[in-house]
């Protein structure tokens, strides 16, 4: 067992008998080598479920707000990205910050599971993962395999700013270095530079494969409204059947209305099971707002208010 | 080439009648010809009803099927299509498929004295069977009718006309009338509808009870006809449900493995007992 | 029934002569990750390295969006106007579990009315199936009864041995669909090639990781429907509909309006998901599956029950793809193993 989940399971199992927490939400082992899956441990006896890996992806934070209205405390999992949702989460009166106990995760990039498998193969346990500075070692039934963390972890990670959480009540290992990469959207610049068809022609190709299953609005920390607007009937305002103008009207809209309180914690753009490069939607308005209002990330402080949900009197222009 | 059972046709509304501030009852005719005598329904069966470009509603057939010609659906406002409906005229066209789902056990039923209890809109669906049993050729195929109905208030009473003059005029029928609060004007029964069926205390024997009405309703009717003597499998509901298709293939009425629109919405209570508590 | 050979170099050719004479469907990549079944105009089109699509090919027959009828008013009269039936197709490429899923879906789109929207599809459609050449970490159609090599449901089966695909002519569809296009099928003896096929079927047979034991599982799911195993996975559950819109055997969809300012409009089927909340939500506000945990145990019940009771056939054709793509690791193989075990712990 490695330390963080050595850690993490005392710390939960302290949490649990003392009844601070009524409840602990984590990672646990899934159904195959490479996979975890969110687990709900409630009984001080089962916290050895609890469990740290590079695999660990999913954002927890968003069971949160199905919580809301337990009587006891919840404590929750959380890496650097998760982190800044729970600010957002506070900030937009999701949950209330006495209500959870975050338990912190320096965490230094999440595996990518096709290039992992394809050098290991699914035949196999992980016994344990070890860390050095450059890599990842996974210690399996087959052997020990390395990983170079230069070019074994998901996307997102690469421009990761916040591998600590920014709030944490325990942190479950010691800190790691913060990347001091500068120019983060280039792949966004690469997008802008486009002309406006070959940019059609690019959304128009993912857009029109859009399923309309809602993933990536359900993941999203960011989309707590009580009645969604895509699940309003009269008036609907955005038709069910899934073609392309529906779709397109779907995702810009879905961007705009997370403008600004989007943590660009990339979960919208995992879970698309047709491979939607959601991403860029939010980081486009990301980068927009720190050219035009030199907002920093949401979430990245408690603090901030949304750029596009706060008025001063000093803005230049008047309200409407 | 088959016929193509999502496909509605053209009816017109011939008449409107208001029951009560929010129940409408719609008399309906197939403008077809040929499909207004394909349309032969049982009582308890339910069908679609479009306003084309607002959408489809399940409403069941009030109408019993010896009124020739014309078609009756008892609408209540709930949602986005009744409020449309709600707002037609007598003349507008709509659009109509069915008849859809089971039927109540009328041939089974022969013999038997029958007790109708009914709530609110709930006396809708049980409509359809009890004109069916009291017309003339075939009263007597039936025992004795009880029909026991209660609203909110007078003024939620549906089909007074009903209640009031034709049914308590036909042979060996006694219709029980009860609103939930004292009103001047009223001298009839005040209290919920299952403590007055505890009051009447209706024989058992030979005897089927109907019912329909709203959820919190039906779990006290049940429950006073089991102490009442009546065994699960004469007991008899009609259940509602969300029904879209209507012909079992739209996934969205199954309770367990039946499908509400094909293997009901009529079940007797041993049946009902079968099924997952999932309605 | 008999058995041609087809060389790979005419493979080509039969696809461009199928298209041109026939609505021809085919595995289309539109990048490395996303192939999808399309119609084709030629075989350049078609990539036929594909494992499996993510969509499956029941859309053809039951397409996500399908206008049911168009309407629109004259003087005071409103017409119904019904689309075109389809024309004549040929789906290319579709494999063992999918070809299933059309036989596990048949009884429903029949039935005491049938839908003749998927019935003129499905009578109009000719199958030709494709072997796997590999089984997927997430596959599982083995525990179903099914195989990677097998084409039962499909009019031809082919099965690519390296240098040729094996025919097999399992239908009179089939047969005369093969006696339009004689001269791409070589006649040549088909022994070794049936011996080539099993041998890759014994193969494959071993290569399957996912191995759940469907034995008396139905038995236990007709006694399970309380237990509190459903509550601890409709906590992971997020409430989207990626398993139910990616499943070759969901038929579940909602029927919708449109309409313009001029009267006139259509009724489309759309998709609709058991997973939505507002699924079985009716009108008056009541809902017989309030809670995630009401719609995870209807899912589960349904695939591995409920379409047994009903129709006495499975309800799964463990192609695996709910599990690859489920944000948050619900896997139907692991459920089918886990409820023995949970109900043993009581």
């Amino acid at each position: 067992m490695n330390n963080i989940t050595q850690e993490l399971q005392k710390q939960a199992k302290k949490l649990l008998e003392d009844q601070v927490v009524q409840l602990v939400i984590g990672y646990g082992y899934g159904s195959d080598p490479f996979h975890v899956t969110p687990v709900f441990i409630r009984n001080p006896d089962h916290v050895e479920n609890l469990i740290w890996n590079p695999f660990c992806v999913n954002n927890l934070t968003k069971y949160l707000t199905e919580y809301k209205y337990l009587p006891g405390k919840i404590a929750v999992v959380i890496k650097g990205c998760d982190s800044r949702s729970i600010n957002r989460l506070i900030q937009d009166n999701q949950i209330e910050r006495d209500k959870i106990v975050l338990l912190g995760i320096p965490c230094s990039g999440i595996l990518e599971v096709d290039k992992i498998a394809l050098k290991t193969g699914y035949r196999l346990e992980i016994i344990e993962f070890g860390e050095q500075d450059k890599e990842y070692t996974l210690h399996t039934s087959k052997g020990s395999f390395n990983f170079n963390k230069k070019d074994s972890l998901i996307d997102k990670c690469y421009h990761c700013n916040n591998h600590n959480p920014v709030v944490f009540d325990i942190l479950l290992g010691s800190k790691v270095e913060e990347n001091s990469s500068t120019n983060k959207y280039t792949e966004i610049e690469k997008l802008e530079k486009l002309t406006v068809e070959e940019k059609s022609k690019f959304w128009d190709q993912y857009f029109s494969r859009c399923i309309r299953c809602y993933a990536c609005r359900n993941v999203c920390t960011a989309c707590t409204c009580q009645e969604c607007i895509f699940n309003v009937a009269k008036p609907s305002w955005v038709e069910r059947i899934n073609n392309l103008s529906n779709n397109t009207s779907f995702h810009l809209i879905r961007a705009f209305h997370v403008a600004g309180r989007c943590v660009d914690c990339g979960e919208c753009d995992r879970v698309c099971p047709v491979n939607i490069p959601l991403r860029h939607l939010n980081r486009k308005i990301l980068k927009d707002l720190q050219e035009l209002y030199n907002a920093p990330i949401p979430g990245a402080d408690n603090n901030t208010v949304p750029a596009l949900g706060c008025f001063v009197s000093e803005d230049p222009e008047e309200f409407m | 080439m088959t016929s193509n059972p999502l496909l509605p046709h053209i009816a017109t509304i011939k008449s409107i009648r208001q029951e009560t501030d929010d129940v409408k009852t719609f008399q309906m005719v197939f403008d077809d010809q040929a499909v207004a005598e394909n349309f032969v329904h049982k009582p308890g069966q339910v069908a679609l009803i479009s306003v084309l470009g607002e959408g489809e509603s399940t409403i069941s057939i009030t109408s019993s099927p010896t009124g020739k010609g014309f078609l009756e659906f008892s609408i209540k406002k709930v949602g986005r299509l009744t409020s449309v409906l709600h707002e037609l005229e007598a003349g507008a066209k709509v659009a109509v498929r069915g008849p859809y789902g089971n039927c109540f056990p009328y041939e089974a039923m022969k013999g038997k004295d029958l007790l109708f209890i009914g709530g609110g809109i709930g006396l809708a669906p049980l409509r359809s069977l009890i004109d069916f049993v009291l017309v003339e050729e075939n009263r007597n195929a039936y025992g004795n009718v009880e029909v026991l109905y209660g609203a909110r208030s007078r003024a939620d009473l549906c089909f007074k006309e009903d209640l009031f003059n034709k049914w308590p005029s036909c042979k060996d029928t006694k219709v029980y009338t009860t609103i939930d609060r004292e009103e001047p004007d009223w001298c009839g029964h005040v209290g919920f509808v299952p403590a007055y069926l505890e009051e009447l205390k209706p024989l058992s024997t030979n005897k089927l009870a109907v019912t329909c009405g709203p959820p919190v309703m039906i779990k006290f009717i049940l429950r006073s006809l089991q102490k009442l003597g009546f065994t699960d499998e004469r007991i008899i509901t009609t259940l509602e449900m969300k029904m879209k298709c209507c012909i079992g293939k739209c996934g969205r009425c199954n309770i367990g493995s039946k499908y509400v629109c094909l293997d009901g919405p009529v079940f007797t209570l041993k049946q009902l007992k079968e099924l997952p508590p999932e309605f | 029934m008999q058995n041609k050979i087809l060389k790979k170099d005419r493979i080509a050719g039969f696809l461009d002569h199928l298209a041109a004479s026939h609505n021809l469907i085919a595995p289309v990549s539109e990048d490395k990750a996303f192939t999808v079944f399309k119609k084709v105009l030629s075989a350049a089109e078609v990539d036929l390295n594909f494992t499996n699509t993510l969509i499956p090919p029941k859309n053809y027959f039951f397409p996500a969006a399908e206008k049911l009828f168009a309407f629109s008013t004259n003087g005071g009269d409103i017409i119904i106007e019904e689309p075109q039936r389809s024309e004549v197709s040929v789906i290319f490429g579709i494999r063992p579990c999918d070809i299933k899923s059309l036989s596990l879906l048949d009884p429903v789109f029949y039935g005491a009315f049938p839908d003749t929207y998927y019935s003129s599809k499905r009578e109009n459609t000719l199958l030709i199936g494709l072997s796997c050449r590999e089984v997927l970490p997430t596959c599982f159609c083995k525990a179903f009864g099914t195989h990677p090599t097998d084409g039962v449901g499909a009019d031809l089966m082919l099965t690519d041995l390296g240098n040729y695909y094996l025919v097999e002519i399992l239908t009179a569809k089939g047969s005369s669909l093969l006696e339009r296009n004689t001269g791409f099928f070589s006649d040549e003896t088909t022994d070794s090639a049936v011996l080539e096929k099993e041998l890759l079927k014994d193969k494959l047979s071993a290569d399957f990781i996912r191995k759940p034991d469907l034995s008396g599982v139905k038995q236990i799911l007709d006694k399970v429907f309380e237990h509190p195993y459903w509550g601890e996975l409709a906590a992971k559950c997020i409430g989207c509909g990626i398993c139910t819109f990616v499943c070759p055997t969901c038929h579940c969809f909602n029927m919708i309006d449109t309409s313009r300012p001029d009267a006139s409009g259509s009724r489309y089927r759309c998709h609709d998901s058991c997973m939505f909340p507002g699924f079985t939500k009716m009108a008056g506000g009541h809902n017989p599956r309030p809670t995630k945990v009401e719609r995870v145990r209807n899912r589960f019940m349904h695939k591995l029950k409920y379409h047994l009771d009903r129709y006495n056939l499975e309800g799964c054709t463990g192609c695996g793809r709910c599990i690859a793509k489920c944000p948050v690791n619900i896997d139907i193989s692991q459920i089918i193993t886990n409820i023995r075990e949970v109900v043993k712990d009581d």
